[in-house]
């Protein structure tokens, strides 16, 4: 199933992340209300100079982001028809281009990072090609905040995986030519079972000012800071190595996140969750996301042999020996060469007793490295955003050992923030899809755990490692918002102020405090804040925020004909809560 | 046919002019391209407006690269803003004269002329044939810098300065710009740039498996795809493009040579808006390249503001009411400041 079976193309290389932070503190932000918070009596030039005054603390790395995340130097660089590992397929070595926008769904959080998009495309146009447009955002998944623990510096140590799929029937072109692999995939996307391609990537080894070293950061922030005081557009991308893998999407399989067979981590410093599918002869494992590297060299951790088993109910009397891997089968060449997935030949025998029996990967002295969590409940849309007053109804699909299960299934579902704990079930259906009714009563940002099994144990909190979960953001209505007289001043005060002092990567084409060029611009600011373009790339704003009632004061005042009266902003005042803050060096 | 004018390198003062030279010409093919791209309607020409936009993106590239060298030589690089209508700097042996084009197929003519290959462009069939290939023979630059590349080689390391006023990737165009130490990486950027330009000899595509641009703007000319054939050649010019002549302001050629003084005062506003975001644009790459680091993102935003006073100026009529007038890339420091 999915990207562990063939055929499969193989990426390698990197993504910058531009995101701007100024949105993750409760003292610049409220993520329930969505609105940016100003003292008292400064506005957008105070909060704008305090976000590139904590740059040389621990509070603010990138002021000016503009959220955009590309693909550079990013190659196909290998092809599996079914024969292992090839590099001369066509296909190989065409560049891969991706740009999406980073938006966490919760600001305050590091559980919810999406990446909204156009579309994707592997090889060029007029070349060996595959073109993907955009059906769902990218979500990332399976944290790993044990990678890479030799950089300390705020997302340095993490590795995500990151994964989407483009469904057939929406514009999917695959352009062979002389590609085995694309005649391939043309050739299975003839099939009824498979819906589409799935791409799966990970990130990893993420450095900020472009400095292998931390311990440098600190006088880089303080360069950095020099030129934000100095002016113009100032961005600070960190940057990730990333290994990645295009294979097809079947029916009942997520489209998200992984839906293979889950071997959960047990050491979760040596070896972080990964996934496995066994077929009748090969047993495929996706360690994209699993090997800690041991520096920034990216030297893989020397686990040794692991062996594969399958386990009785008991979680250790071994059933079946599936094979063993060796540090060769996941070095640091063999995983930049095919994406972290490692094939090795399984006894037929021994495969077929695995198919009913709890698969782990063990050391040489049996140490349980990952143990399979045979069900597994996946919500199909993993974020969510509703406004106040809307309802809507959430699918969760069941795996069993990685397929869909049967109906019948109870799954829990709970919001770990409330007192309660209290959580409510529901049954899946033949295609082993339970149902869930989330209605947005106010602003919040919530989120939800699942169980899947009679009994099951719902998670007390999130462990992005094992758990699965959706994040759902309700926006306020805002109504009294939308009852203002829309006016400049109301307009900019009410609305766009939010985003001229969060973001200014909005205003890089658009000054948002300038009437003139915001009224000039209507037509544009329809289309790019209409509801119906929230996936596109380039609606506004980017950190999806805008209310009902905020859109509402806008649209009338661009449709309107309300005079442009200049907005007089109060002068920088020092503002004693601010300089507290950066004083305490603020919080991530 | 361009030619761009050889002289012997015998000295690295030699090798510096004609370092210079090359930033001339590579900043001079901005305004051309981005003229075009501005003059495009939004919502129409999607595939066109890429094309142009990739290719104005990495000869900005190769500027900074060329500026990197220079520094890297021990000099200030000294960018020098060009006038339009004019000819490419350094050319002889050439009566093309660089237009300020709105998209059309001039225009396109005008950048293949430009970006023509070494050897000429590999002429490739038409599957589906939708117009004659304008017959036009052009020179390249590529000899100019296998030239430079041939001198920088024989320098021993000690003349290389490291680190000196180098412009990289932290911030922008990652990936695409690094620093030059040393003839290693004034070789890589020189490979860079070439490829980029015309591909490689046997091939329309460049070292990282893009199309070169001297076909990216033949297929906008052409209004179809350099698609992979089964023909000797190995590709043919195939599926349509999709570009629309008519998704287009209907800008004027040569803004700069225009008589501004009959049009409306919001049309000569705009002009101003134009050339003081530009000649700020110049002043703070030229700060920049200089040992001002920081001021690159001063640049990058007076590049925007350039976009937002070309899109302004592209919508206000001018006397003639069915008429509009781009950006002129004037650089008049007297506006700076003075403008807002």
């Amino acid at each position: 199933m999915s990207v562990l079976e063939t055929p499969r193309l193989f990426f390698r290389g990197r993504i910058t992340w531009d995101p701007i932070v100024t949105n993750n503190r409760p003292q610049q932000y409220d993520e329930n209300e969505g609105k940016t918070v100003f003292d008292s009596d400064d506005g957008v030039v105070a909060f704008r100079k305090d976000a590139i005054a904590a740059v040389t603390g621990p509070g603010n790395w990138n002021p000016h982001g503009t959220h955009r995340s590309t693909f550079y130097e990013t190659f196909t660089v290998g092809v599996d028809t079914g024969g292992g590992l090839s590099t001369s397929d066509a296909i190989v070595k065409s560049p891969v281009s991706f740009t999406g926008m980073l938006v966490d769904l919760e600001p305050y959080g590091a559980f919810s990072s999406q990446l909204f998009f156009d579309d994707m495309s592997f090889g060029i146009q007029g070349g060996c090609r595959v073109f993907a447009p955009r059906v769902t955002r990218m979500t990332g998944r399976y944290i790993n905040f044990a990678r890479n623990t030799t950089y300390k510096y705020v997302a340095g140590v993490a590795s995500v995986v990151w994964q989407t799929s483009f469904p057939k029937t929406s514009g999917l072109r695959i352009d062979p030519h002389d590609s085995s692999l694309l005649q391939k995939f043309a050739e299975q996307l003839e099939h009824d079972d498979v819906l589409g391609l799935t791409v799966r990537w990970n990130t990893y080894r993420t450095l900020y000012f472009d400095s292998l070293n931390p311990a440098n950061n600190t006088a880089l922030a303080q360069q950095l800071h020099d030129k934000l005081v100095g002016g113009g557009f100032q961005p600070n991308p960190a940057r990730s190595e990333l290994v990645g893998v295009l294979g097809l999407w079947r029916k009942g399989e997520p489209a998200t996140e992984p839906g293979d067979r889950a071997l959960l981590t047990r050491q979760p410093g040596h070896m972080a969750s990964a996934h496995v599918r066994v077929s009748k002869h090969q047993l495929t494992l996706d360690l994209a996301n699993s090997v800690p590297e041991t520096g920034v060299d990216l030297a893989k951790l020397n686990l040794g042999d692991l062996n594969a088993v399958a386990v009785a109910p008991d979680g250790a009397t071994v059933v079946a020996r599936l094979g063993s891997l060796k540090y060769a089968d996941y070095c640091r060449e063999k995983y930049e060469a095919s994406a972290g997935i490692v094939t090795i030949e399984v006894d037929w025998g021994e495969a077929e007793k695995a198919k009913t029996a709890d698969i782990q990967i063990r050391q040489k002295d049996d140490t349980v490295l990952l143990a399979e969590a045979a069900l597994r409940a996946v919500p199909t849309a993993p974020n969510i955003y509703l406004d106040e007053g809307e309802t809507t109804t959430l699918s969760v699909l069941v795996l069993d050992r990685g397929k869909p299960t049967g109906s019948g299934v109870q799954v829990a579902m709970a919001n770990p923030d409330t007192s309660s704990g209290a959580s409510t079930t529901s049954l899946t259906n033949a295609e082993g899809i339970a149902t869930f009714s989330l209605s947005g009563t106010k602003g919040q940002v919530e989120s939800f755990v699942f169980a899947a099994g009679q009994g099951a144990a719902v998670p007390q909190g999130i462990n992005p490692q094992t758990t699965t979960y959706v994040y759902v953001r309700t926006l306020p209505a805002d109504a009294d918002i939308a009852g203002l007289e829309p006016s400049w001043t109301t307009v900019y005060g009410k609305v766009l102020r939010n985003w001229h002092a969060m973001a200014p990567c909005m205003d890089n084409w658009l000054d948002l405090g300038n009437p003139d060029q915001v009224k000039s611009f209507a037509a544009m600011l329809h289309e790019l804040t209409a509801k119906a373009n929230f996936e596109a790339f380039r609606f506004m704003p980017v950190t999806r925020d805008m209310t009902t009632g905020e859109r509402a004061l806008l649209y009338a005042f661009l449709d309107g004909t309300g005079a442009l009266e200049p907005v007089v902003e109060a002068p920088p005042q020092v503002s004693l809560q601010r300089l507290s803050r950066a004083m305490r060096g603020g919080a991530r | 046919m361009i030619y761009l004018e050889f002289k012997a390198i015998e000295t690295v003062d030699d090798a510096i002019e004609l370092l210079q030279m090359a930033i001339a010409l590579e900043f001079s093919t901005l305004p051309p391209y981005l003229y075009a791209l501005y003059s495009i309607r939004p919502g129409t020409n999607a595939e066109a407006a890429s094309r142009i936009k990739s290719v104005a993106m990495q000869e900005m590239i190769h500027m900074c690269l060329a500026c990197n060298i220079v520094n890297a030589l021990g000099t200030n690089p000294v960018l020098t803003a060009p006038t339009y209508p004019g000819p490419l700097p350094g050319g002889i042996g050439t009566d093309l004269t660089v237009h300020l084009l709105p998209l059309s197929k001039d225009a396109m003519a005008q950048a293949m002329a430009i970006e023509e290959p070494e050897d000429g462009a590999i002429h490739f069939p038409h599957e589906e044939s939708l117009l004659a290939a304008a017959a036009q023979e052009f020179m390249t630059i590529g000899q100019f810098y296998h030239h430079l590349d041939g001198f920088l080689a024989t320098l021993p390391a000690s003349r290389w300065s490291r680190g000196r006023n180098q412009l990289d990737d932290r911030q922008f165009l990652a990936g695409k710009v690094f620093a030059v130490n040393g003839f290693t990486d004034a070789h890589r950027a020189i490979d860079g740039i070439v490829s980029e330009g015309e591909g490689t000899r046997d091939s329309p595509l460049d070292f990282g498996g893009d199309v070169a641009h001297y076909y990216r703007f033949a297929e906008v000319f052409y209004d179809q795809v350099l698609t992979k054939a089964d023909n000797s050649k190995g590709y043919a010019w195939k599926d349509k493009l999709g570009v629309d002549w008519n998704g287009v302001y209907p800008a004027i050629a040569d803004p700069g040579s225009h008589d501004f003084s009959k049009d409306p005062p919001t049309a000569r506003a705009a002009q101003d808006r134009c050339d003081a975001a530009f000649t700020r644009l110049v002043q703070e790459l030229q700060r920049a390249v200089a040992g001002e680091g920081g001021r690159l993102g001063n640049a990058v935003r007076a590049m925007f503001d350039l976009r937002m006073a070309a899109k302004q100026a592209l919508t206000v009529s001018l006397a003639v009411p069915t008429q509009v007038a781009g950006p002129s890339f004037r650089y008049r420091p007297s506006l700076v400041g003075a403008v807002q």
